[in-house]
This record gives structure tokens, sequence and C-alpha cells, in this order.
């Protein structure tokens, strides 16, 4: 180990001893570039059970691997990847080749556990073995007996799986045989081997178009590393773990996109640099006509670079930069420059001075109102990376160095972006993020905050959840951290659960304004509870906070709890580092507090009485009962 | 090299640098259990940049046989 290694471990190590958590966590990123991950994971999870154990704040993911082969030596990597996720990673580990028993006995180990997330991580050899070692001697038709009879086990094994349990289900795809036996001889065949998993593959994929369960594209993943690197012959005949030492920690960070993803940590904003990162060379210097981005290296890496920064913006992923530059010689670049793939329009914020990048950062994170968690910044130079990761140490940072041609493969390896589900209010994010900016402007510019709400001309509709707005409704418990009074995470199979039961009032509720149809920015859940109208959930995107559509949300749900006859409505606020300005909204809707205290958990009540909170009069309303 | 690897059984054991001698082995000690074996064999593969054989991953049982092993692979 290198002195320069020591001392990172130490610093973490101090970090860790004095709760400086989020710098504990970049450390353990460098010390996880840069040396042996295996030992490296080993050292972190022993720091962080030592330091913190039990108590730390990090929201907690429950594992269950089920697997067919020995994968207990992940569990180092897992908890580590996890940590530098802010996570804290539980896992329960039956015996290996137990994955059927598990899923099978409603009385498993696994059941008891109640895990949040259960992977199961089959090697195709080992649950269609006639694929992989006797193809041979199987007739057409034999193969293709064997490919259905294995995905319709699958398929029950998750039908089982649905029954007893809500938690996330994670399926690995196969790997097909790295050679064939018909060698080059295999793709000319029908039913070659390769065809055959793939065929198994696809139908993995359709087996999963059901709620919370997720492939996890392993064939993927073994072929961006290789055969030879991914699979480790010595291990799986004397230990019976197959896969590598070294790639465990790439299996682990695949594994914990989706924890961050589940657990509402997916990144929301890219926050770019300029020179050497959307272009070659220096604007200021080179002139606009200077900049290297054209069709020949390297101008032709950073024009890759600027495709998957586009893809990012068409996903939904906020763009913005901050740059050290001239204002004038930045915008004569996007207004000139023929190869500029990325437009001012793409994104939603701009800090182009000579401020420290930290300052700049926050000013895009409370113009844009985005928690700096939810941030990355991605820089060319060293020193910026460093201060903003001094200076802002939950934003996470990416140093993109000096080759052009990596820097595709730095921004997307993470996945630090990738959610679990994908809605129409995604594609357009961006946009809509642009119009609140310029909704802020007019907010500055309206003699009073009525007339500003006035001259929002909002329209908002209250809508029961259907299949289509599922997987907003499930997204926005999943994402939305300031204006949510309990935050509590659902999944869409938990939502499923409750728009059966007729106890259960859930509402989605669409703004639109003069400047566009802001989607579903809101949810409300209430349950029936004999005389009184419980609400469970009620969120507001952080977008719209501010324009009383709260209030119409609240006015929305007394006014059912009055035609419905219910003598009281109730609510509860919990707490959270982020929820903040949601924690006086009962308080200042005349609700009194009926248990709890100021800073904990708090119940509140509404008796429902002849006068209920009205629909402020600058909203247009739709109730929509069908 | 002799200190590389007390330094390896110190991490993946959870052991005192003063407790490690020659006759520091599987049977006196709690911790090496077959698990922490593969994992002190790993650390050894990739600290060392050496392959060990799986006979030689069986015979490596104390800290003694160890530094034998490595010493023959390097």
């Amino acid at each position: 180990m290198t002195n320069r290694h020591n001392e990172v471990r130490r610093a973490f190590l101090h970090a860790l001893q004095s709760h400086q958590v989020h710098e504990a966590i970049g450390l353990a990123r460098l010390l996880f570039e840069e040396n042996a991950p295996l030992r490296e994971c080993m050292f972190i999870r022993k720091c962080i059970e030592k330091n913190i154990g039990e108590a730390n704040a990090f929201p907690v993911v429950r594992v269950a691997l089920l697997s067919s082969f020995s994968l207990e030596f992940i569990h180092d990597a897992l908890i580590a990847v996890g940590f530098l996720s802010g996570l804290c990673v539980r896992i329960y580990q039956p015996g290996f080749a137990q994955f059927r028993q598990e899923i099978l006995n409603p009385a498993s180990g696994m059941y008891a556990f109640h895990p949040d997330v259960t992977i199961l991580a089959v090697e195709g050899k080992h649950i269609a073995p006639d694929l992989y070692k006797n193809y041979l001697d199987r007739s057409e038709q034999e193969l293709e007996a064997i490919k259905q009879e294995v995905a319709s086990e699958i398929n029950s094994l998750i039908e089982i799986f649905r029954k007893n349990i809500e938690g996330t289900l994670l399926i690995h795809n196969f790997a097909a045989p790295e050679f064939p036996e018909l060698g080059i001889l295999d793709g000319q065949l029908k039913k070659g081997q390769i065809q055959i998993i793939g065929e198994l593959n696809s139908s993995l994929y359709q087996l999963a178009q059901q709620q919370g369960v997720f492939i996890v594209n392993y064939q993927s993943l073994v072929n961006r590393f290789g055969y030879t690197q991914w699979f480790d012959k010595k291990l799986e005949y004397y230990a019976q773990a197959p896969v590598a030492q070294l790639m465990l920690p790439n299996l682990a960070s695949e594994y914990a996109k989706y924890f961050r993803a589940l657990k509402g940590l997916s990144k929301k904003c890219l926050v770019v640099d300029l020179d050497n990162t959307l272009w070659g060379g220096i604007v200021g210097e080179d002139g606009p006509n200077g900049i290297k981005l054209n069709h020949q290296y390297p101008g032709s890496a950073f024009i890759e670079f600027q495709e998957a920064i586009f893809a990012l913006y068409k996903r939904g992923i906020i763009l913005a930069i901050a740059s050290k530059n001239n204002p004038e010689d930045v915008d004569e670049v996007f207004e000139s420059h023929p190869n500029m793939l990325l437009k001012k329009d793409h994104f939603a914020s701009m800090e182009i001075n000579w401020n420290p990048k930290s300052e700049s950062i926050k000013k895009i994170a409370k113009g844009l109102n985005i928690s700096l968690e939810h941030m990355v910044f991605v820089d060319d130079n060293p020193v910026e990376c460093e201060q903003v990761r001094e200076a802002l140490p939950t934003v996470s940072v990416i140093h993109l160095g000096k080759q052009p041609e990596h820097f595709v493969n730095l921004l997307s390896k993470e996945g630090l972006f990738d959610t679990i589900s994908f809605s129409l209010e995604d594609r357009s994010r961006s946009q809509l993020y642009k119009q609140r900016a310029q909704s802020e402007e007019l907010k500055n510019s309206s003699a009073s905050l009525e007339d500003f709400y006035r001259n929002l001309k909002m329209s908002v509709c209250f809508m029961p959840i259907n299949e289509e707005s599922l997987v907003r409704a499930a997204q926005l418990t999943q994402k939305t951290n300031q204006f949510n009074l309990t935050t509590i995470r659902y999944t869409e199979v938990d939502i499923a659960e409750r728009m059966r039961d007729s106890n259960w009032v859930l509402r989605t509720v669409q703004v639109k304004d003069r400047y566009g149809d802001n989607g579903i920015v809101g949810l409300v859940m209430t349950k029936k509870e004999k005389e009184q109208l419980s609400i469970d959930t009620f969120l507001l995107s952080c977008r719209v906070i501010g324009r009383t559509i709260e209030t119409a949300m609240l006015a929305f749900i007394l006014k059912i709890a009055k035609t419905e006859n219910f003598h009281s409505v109730v609510g509860k606020i919990i707490p959270t580092q982020k929820n903040v300005p949601a924690r006086d909204f009962y308080r200042q809707h005349n609700f009194k507090l009926v248990e709890g205290s100021e800073s904990g958990w708090s119940t509140w009540q509404y008796a429902v009485g002849k006068d209920l909170i009205p629909y402020p009069d600058w909203f247009a309303i739709a109730e929509n009962d069908s | 090299m002799e200190e590389k690897i007390k330094e390896l059984l110190v991490e993946i054991l959870n052991i005192d640098l003063s407790s490690i001698d020659e006759a520091t082995s599987m049977d006196n000690t709690a911790s090496w259990d077959s698990m922490n074996h593969l994992n002190i064999c790993f650390s050894l593969e990739q600290e060392f940049g050496i392959s060990l054989e799986v006979d030689e991953m069986e015979s490596m049982i104390s800290f003694y046989d160890i530094i034998r092993v490595v010493e023959k692979k390097m």
C-alpha cells in the first residue's frame, strides 16, 4: 500500500469517527477507485461496522441474496458500495442453491427477513443444464420444450413470491455459453445455443412486465468485462463461486443502481463545466472557432460526450452549467458553432462567471429548488473537482481527466441517474424546470402574491390513480422529499394493492398553468377509518411548491370528508431531514395538534364542520371520479 | 514481504499484529475459518500478483506455510 493510500484510509476513518459521513463517502470513493477493490471493501465494511454500526442515519435496504452458486463473497462489496450510495445494506443469504426452497416455503428465512429487494442470481447452466452442456444430444423440439419449461418455472417462482411478499424482485438474465458446442457453426443454426439462451432471456423480459420485477442484465455485465475476466474457473470448482473476486464489486454496483432508485436517491441534475468538457480547448483563449468540436479526434469525442448528455436531457435529467468564462464567449459558441449539439435551451440554469464552482452550484440548486445530494458535477479539472468535493460533500463529483474518449464511460458507468420507472412527465421535465424558472421571474414582477397566483392561470385536476398514472404515483412517493408530510415510499405493487381496497381514496394531482402542463405533480392517499378520514400520504413535487396547490389539495380532502360524512380528518407529520417546508402545513391550515411534539412525529386533526377550507379562488378545479 | 502478509492477516482476521508468529494457524485462530481462508488467498493473489494452485491454497494453513508458498511463487 502506498503512503497516499494509507493517508486516505486514515482520513476516511477519521471522518467516520467524527460522524462526517458525507466526507467519509467521498474518501471511500477514492479508496474504491484507487486500489484493490476487494480489500478496500472489507476495510470499508469493518470501519463502518466498528464506528457507526446500526446507528447511522442512512436509509436501510434489506437485501435477500438467492443464488444457484456461492455468493457470500459479495457481502463486503455490497455493503461498501451501498455506503458509497448513502445506504445501509443488510443482507440475508441462505445456503447456495436454496433459491427454490426459499421462495416456495412461506415460512422460509427469506420471507421472515422481510427483504426490500430480493435478488435471484441463478446461472443459466444451473437452471437449464441441458441448454448448456448436452446441447448436441437434444432435438430442436426438445430444446424448445426445455426452454419453455425453464421460463415457466421462473414464472411460477415469481407468482409464489408475489403471493407472499411485496418487495422488489431482481432476476439475473442468463449469460450464453462462452464456447458453444458447435463453435462457429452455432450462429448458422435455427436453434443455436446462443440463440436459444437469447430466446430464454426474451421470455424473462416478458415475465418482468409485471410490477416490481426487474431483470438484471447479467449477460451484458459479463460482456462488458469479458468472460475471461468475469469467471474464475478455479473458484468455481474449489468454492462453487464462479464469479471472479475482482468482478464482485462490479456486480454489487449493478445491484446498487436499483437500491438507489428504490430509495429515491437517483440523481436529478447534471452540472457541467464547459472548456475541455463540452468541447476541447478554452474558448476564452482559442476563440469560438478554435475550440475542438468536429468530426476528428479529439473534437469527435467531445461530440460523443454531448450526445450522451443530450440523452440524459431527453430522459428528464435537468442540465446546468457551472463554468469560469466570459458569458459573451460562451454565448457565441452556443449561437454560432455548427457542431454544438447542446443548445442554451437545454440548460435550466447557467452560471458563467469567475466565482468558485461550489458557489455556482449552490446558486443553481437554489434557483431550481433541487437539493445538492441530487446533483452530479463533471469537470476535467482536478482542482475544481476537489474544491466542489470539499465545499459541497453531498454533491457527486466526477473527475473527467484529460482523455475525452473516456468521458461517456465515466459519466455512465455508475448509473447515477438510473430510475426504476420512466413516465411521460420525465420526458419533459427539463422543460418544466425551465418553466419554473420563468414563473419565478413572474413572481418577481407581480405586484402581490395573489396577483401572481392569478396570473399563473392554474388549473388543478384530481384523478383516481389508474393504470397509466400508477408508475408516476409510485415514483412520486419514491422521489419527493421536500413537500412530503410522511415520506412513506411505495412501490407500484404497494399502490396497486391499495387501488383494489375500497377503504383507500387515492388521487393524483395534475397542474396546468399559463406556461404549460406540469403533468402529475402531487399525490394524496387517504384511508377511511370509522368516523375519520386519515391522510396517509400528501405530497407535492418541489417544482410547484409555493403556489397554494397544497391548500387546494387539502380543500379537496375536506370536501370528500364532508360529502361522505366523516367527523374529522387526521394527518401525521413525520419529520425528515428534507421535509422542513412541510412541517407547518397542518398548523397553517388550522388543524389542531392532538399528539406528539413540534419536532418529532405529530398527529393533527380537523373537525369537519360547516365551514371548510375552500379552494383558493384562483384555481380552476376539476374533480374526475372515473 | 512478511510484513505485508502480516498486514493482510491483521485486516482479514481482526487480530493484533503482535500476536502473529510462525505458529499462527487455522487451528489456533478462531476467525481463520474457511471463508476467511479464501479471503486470504484472494488478497495474496492480488497483493503479490500471483495465481495460487488449489493444492497450494489447501496447504497454506499457517503464517509459516503462507510465507513458504508465496516465496516459492515469486
